[in-house]
């Protein structure tokens, strides 16, 4: 066929009165499907037909692809209407009509098994009528434009096609929130790019006319990679290279190994590494020889990622993994919070807007004010205090109660001490595997917090210690051989990247890690600052017989002189570590105080600081400002505890692994559980002291002294016992950064029938009946005290019918009990 | 409609926890694991009796040529201080004291070839640690133990016995603190680590009502806490899972406290003739425990002679004699526990494993071709009784035991030479394969994982463990 044919066949009469009677004839059959005016609900002899519903979204995407070519072709033509274009926009306007009106068709089929009945389904359908007639419209205006060429023509055919391809775009997206749920999109405008939904995208493979935004490919082009790097590198890899094929560097991947090419990028199905990895563990072919079979999800993603052309950026979106920024960052305030004084509320506001969540009133007082005194100084509020915070009429009342908790320097410091000792893994006893392990640090660290010594002096003295800090990067030396990943050097590296730095070096001390960007040799570079002399690189523990001269993980902060001294070299790193310019130093500091207040990180899990906030605004903001005010914890603190934020109802979560859910939303604090130390001090101050004086294994300045005069043996004072331990307190062998919350049987049946906690019920019986108080003031005062509420008169009730009238030992010993397992009590709402 | 939601619905749980697995960071749990179920197992629960401090495989179990006491004898003479004596297999002998055990062996598998680690200068919780984890220690992570493996995979038996019953050791002993470190379900989650009863007499009280406390108050107790919560806001606000899961662990330690199940714990209800066979003291009592628990459907029971420096297997010194005393122990119990267990039909189901953390020779601390620092200070020539024995501590070669859940019966698998160094010499096992064997029996897959810090962590060293199928008797 010759082109003057096709322009024949094109512009001719023939042609366009078929066209319009297929359209009549399709859009009348859609019609009466769409209004079931041919029964085929009822009717299954017709369900074949219906069967002919599944072409719907294979037809689908064409005439939407055509609807923007076509607006490309018209935009291109705009000045010039008679354009070379017009016989290319002609032969569009066809084709489109006629997938137009067939998808409609099909549509209607498939819309009519009754499984989309909504709003949305007859939006859709009303959308395809009026797009397909405004197509049948826009094909006869084109032409009487092209034989009249007047402007008016032209512009009537202009409108119509363009509010007609305005309407088939929108029917389009009406049917993609049918299919793929409302708000599909939405995730793309959080531009929380992570939230893609790639296993959704893979699932739908077969349907290969997805496409993908640019941030989409990037994720995906991460997430598979990430694949490879998990279960391939070892072997394909900078460490080893069998079969002579590495799957680490782009180049290496598309020229692939011994056996030829392993991938055809676009074709998943003809790839050698999808074959490979989808074979049964047995097969001599299968892939990975060793550990596990790659999921079926993993499988598609690899599969997706290949059939998109297996993108891998260049430059710097090169990382295979999530790479968090270094560099500090102080973001200007938002505009238009003048609501709010406090930044982090200005934040917040500004989250919740973008997210199109709404503050809610701030939390009851009564709950707020418990919130606060366990947060700050892990103890109770006296029903005294709770009641001063409650009447006080002044403006600045939390700032104030605030200011006065932090100021309870022996109080606070009790209570910090079990963050910090958890993170520096400093016990008072064990594991020194056996003796002279260890060094505790306990008494340097209290006065470090209760003085409030800044977090750079911290770190600087942690990093750089003298003997009374010296026991974090000693580590813990164990007797015999251990591996070479566990020398006290390589152990003070990698607590100091997890501690300081949120990053997991653990990987990355015996292999190249196979989940970040860091090296062996950044690694050994690393503890080669805690070494006397550098350290011979092991991979996997065998010798190398390479060696690596110390440096910190981010050369860019400065460098470490390879021959001073051991002493000196870690004098260096510290001075480094603690440049206002390592941004990563305070951003993970500011995030596990904001877990310990708040009960999740901006960034979890809280040592993956690579992984994306949910306000990155928010976490830079008070990153740079803790750092620029001396980085005090007690501003931070202060900054956090004063703001609205903090003041929000607590929010629960279904299951702990919703904490680190990809589309976690932030609404304020989470229902918190009280730790082993903060149930068991709370006991001390309700029933009787838990802990005895020579269980002190510390002795601070000051004890916290009850109102009745006594004085309470803190839990963060003593060795762990099995009471603490069955209440989550760990063993601190190795660095703990976050507790679990949520109860089980073992920890049930210490509390049940545990020795040491069923004494401190009977030895509190006996002091209450001592007392003389009736068994309502003993409700009254406990509920007060306990929960901070009174106690209703259906409480009290049920409590005497156990506590008895008068009051007996057993009945309040089995109160005392029941209230100190009540979730009202253990919770911090 | 019914059909468009469901499959979206499908959809986004399926994404999260992909996405979930991939994000990987989360020390949080079960994407990848829990093949539970899809193998087939030849046993449902385990014992596992602890020879804690080094048991000498020639005293016991691998006996060879006996030389007897005399004054100025050469050390490196005795391989044996005992007499053997014959089992119930044809030309199986163990060391004298041992008859009891020798007469059940037709039930079970002796292996005369376990291979422990080279961790250098030797330490017995270190080697503890190893075989009890699987994995060297120091770790980066806490690992769990092996029993607290099987409770995440398996979960509780019966629903009111806890998953994984420890027996017998207590941490005021020395070394305390090591031996806590791998008592401990680590990453895994506290609900998964063990119950402790360090002294099997006072098992009963661990499941009891604290003393003094009546049932009826017990009850009554319960049913206050149960009504405060009902009358509280808390019943209404939301159903956050820490709420949750407080309430649901009170509600099963009640139904363990009062459940017949939780008289298994209650020694004084054995009949006095068992009771009397079992009573070697505290070891015995743990296997009438152990016993009873398994018979009411505990999932894994650790039962010890308990480790504690110096003493029971860890001889330093005067190694005949404590080992006299220490096969009066062993003996009796673990003979009457097999066959009470081969008589109520429950060691067609229960893996029974004996073990020690190494063996011990008179001469070669570590092994032979690679001695370690030497903790002993052995005479080569023997003057005093004290320093007749096997006393240094040697990894070259251990005995174990198996009995039920699939193990063959009256099979010996694996040697040591008869000349010291005796050491293996067929057919070596090391932990990774007596892990996976019992992850076998019990039909856990090897693959099973889960992402720990962003990597995955097998229940043996990268999923290597391999069963060894030839101690695994023939399926019908």
């Amino acid at each position: 066929m010759t082109n003057s044919r096709i322009e024949k066949i094109l512009t001719g009469k023939t042609l366009f009165i078929l066209t319009t009677l297929l359209v009549t004839a399709a859009l009348l059959f859609a019609i009466f499907v769409h209004q079931n005016w041919l029964g085929l609900g009822e009717a299954v002899r017709l369900t074949w037909l219906q069967n002919w519903g599944v072409l719907h979204p294979v037809m689908v995407h064409l005439p939407i692809g055509l609807v923007l070519f076509g607006v490309v072709l018209e935009v291109a033509s705009w000045k010039n209407f008679h354009s070379g274009y017009r016989l290319a926009m002609l032969l569009l306007l066809y084709v489109l009509i006629f997938s137009l009106v067939l998808s409609v068709a099909f549509g209607a089929l498939l819309g009519s098994n009754g499984d989309y009945g909504s709003n949305l389904l007859d939006i859709h359908f009303q959308g395809a009528i009026i797009s397909s007639l405004l197509s049948w419209v826009s094909l006869y205006l084109h032409a009487k434009a092209l034989a009249s060429s007047k402007k008016l023509v032209i512009d009537f055919y202009r409108i119509s096609f363009f509010v007609g391809m305005f309407a088939a775009l929108y029917t389009g997206h009406a049917g993609a929130s049918l299919t793929h749920g409302e708000g599909y999109l939405d995730k793309l405008f959080t531009s929380k790019s992570e939230q893609l939904n790639l296993s959704a995208i893979a699932e739908k493979t077969g349907d290969s006319a997805i496409g993908l935004t640019p941030d989409q490919e990037r994720i995906l082009s991460v997430e598979a990679r990430a694949i490879l790097a998990h279960n391939c590198y070892k072997c394909h890899g900078s460490d080893k290279v069998k079969g002579d094929l590495r799957l680490d560097i782009k180049d290496m991947l598309l020229k692939g190994g011994e056996g030829g090419p392993v991938i055809i990028p676009g074709n998943s199905l003809e790839s050698e590494l999808i074959r490979r990895v989808k074979l049964p563990a047995g097969d001599e072919d299968a892939m990975p020889t060793k550990g596990k079979r790659l999921s079926e999800k993993e499988v598609k993603i690899l599969s997706l990622w290949i059939d998109k052309g297996a993108p891998w950026p260049d430059g710097d979106a090169q990382s295979t993994f999530k790479v968090a920024p270094l560099a500090p960052r102080n973001p200007a305030l938002p505009v238009n919070t003048s609501n709010f004084s406090n930044p982090v509320d200005q934040w917040v506001d500004q989250y919740f807007s973008e997210n199109k969540l709404s503050w809610p009133a701030v939390a009851d007082e009564q709950v707020f004010v418990r919130r606060l005194y366990l947060d700050l100084i892990g103890l109770l509020p006296t029903p005294e205090e709770q009641t001063r915070f409650v009447r006080d009429t002044a403006a600045d009342k939390v700032e104030k109660l605030v200011e006065e908790l932090l100021s309870r320097q022996d109080d606070y410091a009790i209570h910090w001490l079990t963050f910090w000792n958890d993170l520096l893994r400093n016990d008072y006893t064990g594991t020194g595997y056996i003796t002279r392990g260890r060094y505790s640090i306990t008494d340097w660290l209290y006065k470090s917090v209760r003085d409030n010594k800044s977090y750079e002096k911290i770190v600087e003295e942690l990093i750089s210690p003298a003997d009374e800090s010296k026991g974090f990067v000693s580590g813990i030396r164990w007797r015999g051989v251990v591996n070479a990943s566990q020398t006290t050097e390589m152990q003070a590296a990698q607590n100091v990247a997890q501690v300081f730095l949120g990053l997991n070096l653990k990987c990355a001390s015996c292999h190249n890690s196979f989940i970040n960007n860091w090296q062996l040799t950044d690694a050994y570079g690393m503890a080669n600052v805690f070494a006397d002399s550098s350290l011979e690189i092991h991979r996997c523990d065998q010798p190398t017989g390479k060696y690596v001269r110390p440096k910190m993980l981010w050369e860019e902060l400065g460098s470490i002189d390879s021959m001073a001294t051991r002493a000196r070299k870690m004098a260096q790193l510290a001075k480094i570590m603690t440049k206002p310019e390592n941004g990563r130093l305070y951003r993970t500091i500011v995030n596990r105080v904001w877990k310990q207040l708040m009960g999740r990180g901006i960034i979890e899990p809280v040592d993956q600081m690579d992984n994306t906030p949910w306000s990155r605004d928010l976490i830079d903001w008070l990153a740079f400002n803790f750092q620029q005010n001396g980085s005090d914890l007690k501003w931070l603190i202060r900054m956090i505890a004063s703001s609205r934020t903090y003041r929000l109802p607590a929010d629960g979560l279904k299951q702990p692994e919703d904490l680190f859910a990809n589309d976690f939303r932030f609404r304020g604090v989470l229902v918190k559980r009280m730790t082993a130390e903060q149930f068991t001090d709370a006991a001390s101050m309700l029933v009787d002291s838990v802990f005895g004086y020579k269980e002190l294994k510390y002795l601070p300045a000051a004890f916290t002294a009850l109102p009745s005069g006594a004085v309470v043996v803190r839990a963060a004072l003593v060795a762990n016992n099995p009471l603490l331990l069955a209440l989550g307190r760990p063993t601190r062998e190795t660095v703990t950064t976050s507790r679990e919350s949520h109860a089980n049987l073992l920890q049930a049946m210490e509390m049940t029938n545990g020795q040491r906690l069923h004494q401190t019920l009977k030895l509190g019986a006996q002091k209450w009946l001592q007392s003389g108080h009736s068994g309502k003031n003993l409700v009254t005062i406990f509920y007060n005290r306990a929960i901070g509420r009174p106690p209703t008169a259906a409480e009290i009730k049920v409590a005497l019918g156990t506590i008895g009238q008068p009051a007996g030992a057993s009945g309040i010993e089995d109160f005392y009990w029941a209230m100190l397992l009540h979730p009202e009590f253990q919770l911090i709402n | 409609m019914k059909r468009s939601i469901s499959r979206r619905s499908f959809l986004q749980s399926t994404s999260s926890a992909a996405l979930a697995a991939m994000a990987a960071g989360a020390p949080f749990l079960g994407s990848m694991s829990c093949n539970a179920g899809k193998m087939k197992s030849t046993a449902d629960s385990v014992i596992l009796l602890w020879m804690g401090g080094g048991m000498a495989h020639t005293e016991t179990f691998d006996p060879k040529k006996f030389t007897p006491f005399s004054k100025g004898m050469e050390a490196n003479s005795v391989l044996s201080t005992f007499n053997k004596v014959p089992t119930v297999l044809d030309d199986v002998y163990f060391s004298e004291g041992l008859e009891k055990i020798g007469s059940v062996m037709d039930k079970g598998t002796l292996i005369r070839s376990y291979v422990a680690a080279d961790l250098g200068h030797i330490l017995h919780t270190r080697h503890q640690y190893h075989w009890h984890t699987c994995y060297r220690p120091p770790q980066t992570v806490a690992v769990p133990h092996l029993g607290s493996w099987i409770a995440r995979e398996l979960g509780q038996k019966n629903k009111v016995i806890p998953a994984f019953i420890d027996i017998g050791q207590r941490f005021s002993v020395g070394e305390g603190e090591e031996l806590k470190a791998f008592h401990s379900a680590g990453f895994l989650g506290n609900e998964y680590g063990p119950f402790m009863i360090p002294d099997p007499l006072e098992g009963l009280s661990s499941v009891k009502p604290p003393a003094g406390m009546s049932l009826s108050r017990f009850e009554s107790r319960n049913k206050l806490y149960n009504d405060l919560i009902a009358q509280s806001a808390v019943g209404e606000l939301g159903s956050e899972y820490q709420k949750e899961s407080l309430k649901r662990s009170m509600e099963q330690a009640y139904m363990l406290l009062r459940s017949p199940e939780a008289e298994a714990f209650d020694l004084s209800r054995e009949k006095k003739e068992s009771y009397d066979i079992y009573n070697t003291g505290r070891f015995g009592l743990g296997c009438l425990m152990a016993k009873r628990l398994v018979e009411k459907g505990a999932r894994f029971i650790s039962v010890t002679t308990e480790y504690e420096p110096f003493m029971n297997w860890d001889t330093h010194e005067n190694g005949h004699t404590r080992l006299t005393d220490m096969k009066k122990v062993i003996d009796a119990p673990i003979a009457q526990l097999i066959k009470d267990l081969d008589e109520s039909g429950h060691l067609d189901r229960t893996l029974v494993i004996l073990a020690s953390e190494f063996s011990r020779d008179m001469m070669v601390e570590g092994r032979p071709d690679l001695k370690v620092k030497e903790q002993v200070n052995q005479p080569d020539v023997i003057e005093e009784l004290k320093h007749y024995g096997m006393h240094r501590h040697f990894t070259d070669g251990c005995s174990m035991l198996m009995f039920g859940g699939g193990i063959k019966k009256g099979f010996v698998y694996g040697k040591t030479a008869d000349e010291r160094p005796c050491k293996t010499i067929e057919n070596p096992i090391y932990i990774e394969q007596v892990h996976q064997t019992i992850y076998h029996a019990l039909g856990i897959d090897p693959e099973t994982n889960y992402i720990i810090e962003e990597r995955p962590f097998y229940t043996t060293p990268d999923g290597s463990g391999k069963a060894v199928m030839d101690l695994l008797a023939k399926q019908a």
